[in-house]
């Protein structure tokens, strides 16, 4: 029997019943489409995680101060102290930048923004954080030590409060003390809860000496040699800062999240005694990342199910077909047909159901991948589709070839007495 | 009459030595078949007659390749079919024999001249040359008029005219027709046992199964089978071979 024989009689016995053709396909087509797509929305919500991790910085730890920046007293974390631990040499920390943090209405001439973010920083902020100027410059270290009154904004801030003309030179009022634009932040993703795009930074003396005063300050950026010595730049941290403000030890080690081993989430529920907690950036999105990975997992599960599904409906029809289907395998023996002919026939015709509905299924879910879902744009994960594909035409031909095979072995006039 | 053929085949187209059949295993066991012998010229007209449960469609299953003995020694057209693999009883099947069934047994979503053509597909035939032999075959039964047809749409009668078709399209050595007016009213049946009148005057070797007596009087020779023996062979006298 030649091939193009071969693949028109299966052409004839997919076409023969179209109905049952048509549900077949569909059950392959909607367990293809859906492992890809799955797969393709857990792959996207991971990616953006990672891009969000990449936009923190690998290398920084954050310093917070327990119980507000409002904590005055020995055991703040002053602006002095920030200086210390800077001085202090430690082999693993390049940069310590302060922060204060409080929360203002900004007001341009035309427009007004309510409870917008304000950071008191020094001028290394821009090289530890990842923030970027996008257009102007960052204020200097001449700024900080002369606390002028000059601010780096956000993007969206900027257009919010200059929506026809550029902020860049304009001046813009902090609760009432103007302020010059000299510089506009590069667009950022969003991570948390607030949004890096309408923020205000602005030299930390000029913020202390008109805002948040001169005692405790929110937080400290310190940045690492580089991320693989984050957790030694940690553990220098908390040691130093224990002995700049006077901690025992024990009360040290808890707060040493890292240093003992601790995530840095359980580092700040046990921390109570200590007035500053240490926490490594990523450390959290990192956990996100993970969970991620497993939301992926656990839909690649569940697309994996409606795939056997799909499989089941391919093998229960083609069983059907070929319990029907056993006389004309008789009369077709009869009249010379091999054993190699008859397997030949039912294999083209499972293969071609399940690849058409493989494809389309393909085809179907690259299209829906398009579009974001639930907020997240969906990334395909190129081996998922190979891997539904071969998963689906493999369930397909199995189970349509196996009891092709019983019948194709049995004598003919078995074959032809059936039914 | 060719008396060619019979002469290149002095020793028969069909050799069955001592043929025996056993079904089952224990007291299920039954023996179909208990020592068949015959031999079968080329150009015959046989039929093969019995009552039920006698054997004959057993030793129509034999004869046709269908179905392998027990033990015994069968040739077909000097191919000895004891020694063949499945394969090789695949190929005999589709070049040697043409089989024409009770229940017709054609492939129902298949036009008539598609069910011609079958053995040819598995005969690794051209497309063209099959559509133009099978298409020969139906006019030789008078249906190229109901070629793509679907079984459904003719009758009885026209079905079987398409199972002859299909049976002579390869040109086989042995027609082998297992009851084959069974299914059918009279004047069928008529239609029927004419065409095979005609290719038995044409030379083809053909073996018929049958019970009724209307259909063995057409044949040359007459086989009469009872608890799996023969037991009565005799040339009919109105219509002898030669």
């Amino acid at each position: 029997m030649r091939l193009i024989d071969i693949l028109q009689s299966a052409l004839r016995g997919v076409t023969s019943n179209k109905l049952r053709s048509v549900l077949t396909l569909l059950g392959v087509l909607i367990g293809v489409a859906s492992v890809i797509l799955l797969m393709a929305v857990g792959n996207g919500s991971a990616a953006k995680i990672r891009a969000a991790i990449t936009s923190l910085g690998t290398n920084t730890i954050t310093v917070r101060a327990n119980g507000g920046s409002s904590t005055t007293g020995s055991s703040a974390i002053t602006l002095a102290v920030s200086k210390q631990l800077e001085a202090a040499g430690l082999g693993h920390v390049t940069n310590v930048v302060p922060q204060a943090t409080t929360s203002l209405t900004v007001s341009s001439a035309g427009a007004s923004e309510d409870a917008i973010s304000i950071i008191g920083t020094s001028a290394d902020y821009f090289t530890v954080s990842t923030a970027t100027v996008a257009s102007g410059s960052a204020f200097t270290a001449d700024d900080v030590a002369s606390a002028a009154k000059v601010a780096v904004i956000g993007s969206t801030l900027a257009t919010e409060l200059f929506p026809s003309a550029s902020a860049l030179g304009q001046s813009i009022s902090i609760d009432g003390t103007p302020f010059t634009v000299v510089g506009i932040l590069a667009t950022q993703s969003s991570v948390g809860f607030t949004d890096p795009n309408t923020e205000v930074i602005a030299p930390i003396s000029r913020i202390q000496r008109s805002y948040t005063g001169f005692g405790a300050v929110s937080s400290l950026l310190v940045q690492a040699k580089d991320s693989d010595s984050v957790t030694a730049a940690e553990g220098e941290v908390t040691v130093e800062l224990n002995q700049l403000l006077g901690v025992s030890s024990t009360a040290a080690t808890s707060a040493s999240a890292s240093g003992s081993g601790r995530t840095s989430g359980l580092a700040s529920q046990v921390s109570a005694t200590s007035p500053f907690t240490v926490t490594d950036q990523s450390s959290l999105l990192q956990t996100q990342a993970e969970s991620a990975d497993s939301f992926t997992a656990l839909l690649a599960a569940v697309a994996a199910i409606s795939l056997l599904v799909g499989g089941i409906g391919v093998t229960n029809v083609m069983l059907v077909t070929v319990t029907e289907r056993t006389r004309e395998i008789g009369i077709r023996k009869a009249l010379g047909a091999t054993r190699g002919a008859i397997l030949g026939q039912f294999l083209a015709e499972a293969a071609t159901l399940t690849l058409v509905g493989g494809i389309l299924g393909v085809i179907i879910a690259l299209v829906l991948a398009q579009y974001p879902f639930n907020g997240t744009q969906p990334v395909v994960i190129g081996y998922s589709i190979p891997l539904a594909l071969g998963v689906s035409v493999a369930i397909g031909v199995f189970f349509g070839v196996y009891p092709a095979a019983r019948a194709a072995g049995m004598r003919p006039i078995q074959a032809l007495r059936s039914i | 009459m060719s008396t060619a053929i019979l002469d290149s085949a002095p020793t028969g187209v069909l050799e069955l030595r001592g043929i025996h059949q056993l079904y089952g295993t224990g007291d299920a066991q039954v023996h179909a078949l208990r020592g068949i012998d015959l031999s079968v010229a080329a150009g015959e007209y046989l039929a093969i007659m019995g009552p039920s449960g006698s054997g004959k469609s057993t030793l129509m299953n034999l004869l046709g390749c269908l179905d392998v003995a027990s033990s015994g020694k069968y040739s077909l057209a000097g191919h000895d079919v004891n020694e063949m693999d499945e394969k090789a009883l695949a190929r005999v099947r589709n070049k040697e024999i043409g089989f024409i069934f009770q229940s017709f047994n054609l492939v129902n979503r298949m036009t008539a001249v598609a069910n011609a053509e079958l053995p040819l597909v598995y005969g690794g035939v051209r497309r063209l040359e099959r559509r133009q032999r099978a298409l020969e075959a139906l006019e030789m039964v008078n249906l190229s008029h109901r070629a793509d047809h679907l079984p459904q749409a003719l009758s009885g009668g026209q079905q079987q005219r398409v199972a002859i078709a299909r049976a002579l399209v390869t040109n086989p050595t042995l027609l082998l027709a297992d009851e084959p007016t069974g299914n059918l009213d009279s004047e069928s049946t008529h239609e029927i046992l004419a065409i095979f009148d005609q290719l038995a005057a044409a030379g083809r070797t053909i073996v018929i199964i049958t019970h009724e007596e209307e259909v063995a009087a057409r044949a040359h020779r007459v086989l009469s089978i009872s608890d799996g023996l023969i037991v009565s062979d005799r040339t009919n006298p109105r219509r002898t071979l030669r």
